[in-house]
């Protein structure tokens, strides 16, 4: 399945409570909004009355943080009905979730945590996406996690483990090139390397967000904040992930220490126009 | 064989405080706990701004470093159930009445209680309140045997002292929180957001009787005697004009439903 042309490539942004006026009278080119479900699981209210308005000018996309794909038990039927839900009432041109879990034995850790990438793990991943995508009645996009810690029993690495899962379940990717950058440098391997080896086609979404030096540790451990403008080195590596596969919907994701909406805007447009420019390749 | 059920327990005994729980799963000790300590502090984090988004009036009291500090010690022993964290915090009320550095602060329990009740009555379901046409066919038969059902987001609260006074100075923000004080009267308010706005109406006694009762589903009538028993001498017929014109109210059926 290709997940590349179903969406406009054009870039968008995290959508934030306090930017809903301006996010509703900005008639920027292509201009899309992402948002966390979580945030949007309500009965009624002032939330959804926004989303609504916004929905009615803008393509949207639902981006999930909890539904906890990569634990050891199945997602969690209630928040899966509250997700459909959203999804029925929005009708988002993007849905998607992230390679990690925080949910298990009924806590919830609000984080995105690592795990071995056994073969039993992808079994387990894939059945969860398939009953994600069941539940949903569509395909969804899997990003990859920021990795912080170094794990032994890896039997595939990330890469493989996501092309596995694109085979299996049908699922795309959403490639977050900032998670590709901080996770390469915490763990040492090549950012291009990963990036050069995921299938093209499945890629249906990228995002960009910024990151911060760890405050003990300094250089050797970057954390992805979503505090900070993208970093350089981000967008070079975006600009060869767009020159290799052609553009995909491109999101601004900012979600700690938010500036003012036009300042989000100017990175959205830089990223529009590196979607517009001639692809090289 | 490490399977992904012993490295999640073990992934969460390290979370909350067993330095040496992933151990199995680590070759280089010393980058293990660095990635272990960026897990910990952003899951505590993520509690912590939930909890001090969801509680602005204890923020506002307390200042946000020590609502932010007693989160993250909340947090610790009452994880979220749920992904979505709009409204965490369920038992935040009663431990702060029971945390030791809380103690000189007592009236944190009803400012964060009021403060929960704010966030319901925010994403509570949306409805069209009933104008007053709709109570005119309501002669002293039909009030006997009616029952108002309140709109969903509507929340009421009571208290012995000021507090509620207290809570809605620090929401509104009419006041610097320093230049509050607590007094002796007794307070109650109804919560309410009828459409998009949340309004917070002040309620005397009878006031608060007669929507507790409707809250119970208790008949039109009955409320009115409750609401007399706890306000002898009470004006029901403003009272009553004054929640409906509030939009209190969304639905009236026979008390037998």
């Amino acid at each position: 399945m290709t997940h590349g042309p179903s969406a406009a490539p054009t870039a968008g942004l995290g959508l934030k409570p306090q930017h809903y006026a301006e996010a509703l009278a900005c008639g920027a080119d292509g201009l899309w909004f992402e948002v966390h479900p979580e945030n949007y699981m309500a009965e009624g209210g002032p939330r959804l009355a926004w989303l609504d308005a916004i929905r009615a000018d803008h393509p949207l996309s639902l981006h999930g943080v909890g539904l906890s794909l990569a634990a050891d038990e199945a997602p969690d039927e209630a928040h899966l009905s509250a997700l459909r839900r959203l999804v029925d009432r929005y009708q988002p041109f993007v849905v998607s979730e992230h390679l990690a879990w925080s949910t298990r034995r009924g806590a919830y850790a609000p984080d995105l945590l690592p795990f071995p990438r056994t073969r039993p793990a992808l079994a387990r991943v894939a059945d969860n996406i398939g009953r994600m995508q069941d539940a949903l009645g569509r395909t969804v996009l899997i990003e990859n996690p920021s990795l912080y810690m170094p794990l032994k029993g890896h039997d595939l690495s990330e890469t493989e483990f996501l092309a596995e899962l694109v085979r299996a379940t049908g699922c795309g990717l959403l490639v977050d090139v900032n998670n590709v950058a901080v996770s390469a440098h915490n763990l040492g391997y090549s950012a291009h390397a990963y990036l050069d080896a995921l299938p093209a086609a499945a890629i249906g979404e990228i995002h960009l967000a910024g990151h911060a030096r760890d405050e003990r540790l300094g250089e050797a451990l970057l954390i992805d904040t979503h505090g900070a403008p993208v970093a350089e080195p981000v967008w070079a590596l975006f600009e060869r992930l767009v020159d290799r596969i052609g553009p995909r919907p491109t999101l601004i994701e900012r979600d700690d220490n938010i500036p003012a909406f036009a300042e989000l805007l100017a990175e959205r447009d830089r990223a529009h126009a590196m979607l517009r420019a001639p692809v090289h390749a | 064989m490490l399977d992904l059920t012993r490295f999640q327990d073990a992934f969460a005994a390290a979370l909350a405080g067993k330095d040496d729980a992933l151990i199995p799963w680590w070759d280089d000790a010393e980058a293990g706990a660095a990635g272990l300590s960026v897990y910990r502090n952003t899951v505590a984090k993520g509690c912590a701004d939930a909890l001090v988004a969801n509680f602005p009036s204890v923020a506002q009291v307390t200042g946000e470093a020590w609502l932010a500090a007693a989160a993250v010690r909340f947090a610790a022993d009452h994880p979220p159930a749920r992904a979505s964290l709009l409204d965490y915090g369920q038992g935040f009320p009663d431990w702060l009445a029971q945390f030791p550095p809380a103690a000189d602060m007592p009236f944190l329990q009803g400012l964060a209680a009021l403060d929960l009740a704010w966030t319901a009555a925010h994403l509570a379901a949306d409805a069209s309140s009933l104008d007053a046409a709709a109570f005119e066919r309501l002669d002293g038969e039909a009030f006997a045997a009616t029952v108002a059902d309140l709109h969903p987001s509507a929340r009421i609260a009571a208290f012995d002292d000021g507090l509620a006074r207290l809570w809605s100075s620090l929401r509104s923000a009419e006041t610097a929180p320093e230049a509050l004080e607590l007094d002796d009267a007794a307070s109650a308010v109804l919560i309410l957001r009828p459409g998009l706005e949340i309004e917070i109406h002040h309620l005397s006694p009878g006031g608060f009787a007669f929507l507790d009762a409707c809250r119970q589903g208790q008949p039109l009538a009955q409320a009115a005697g409750l609401a007399l028993a706890a306000e002898p001498g009470l004006a029901l017929a403003p009272l009553f004009a004054t929640l409906i014109a509030a939009g209190a109210f969304v639905r009236l059926r026979p008390s037998s439903d």
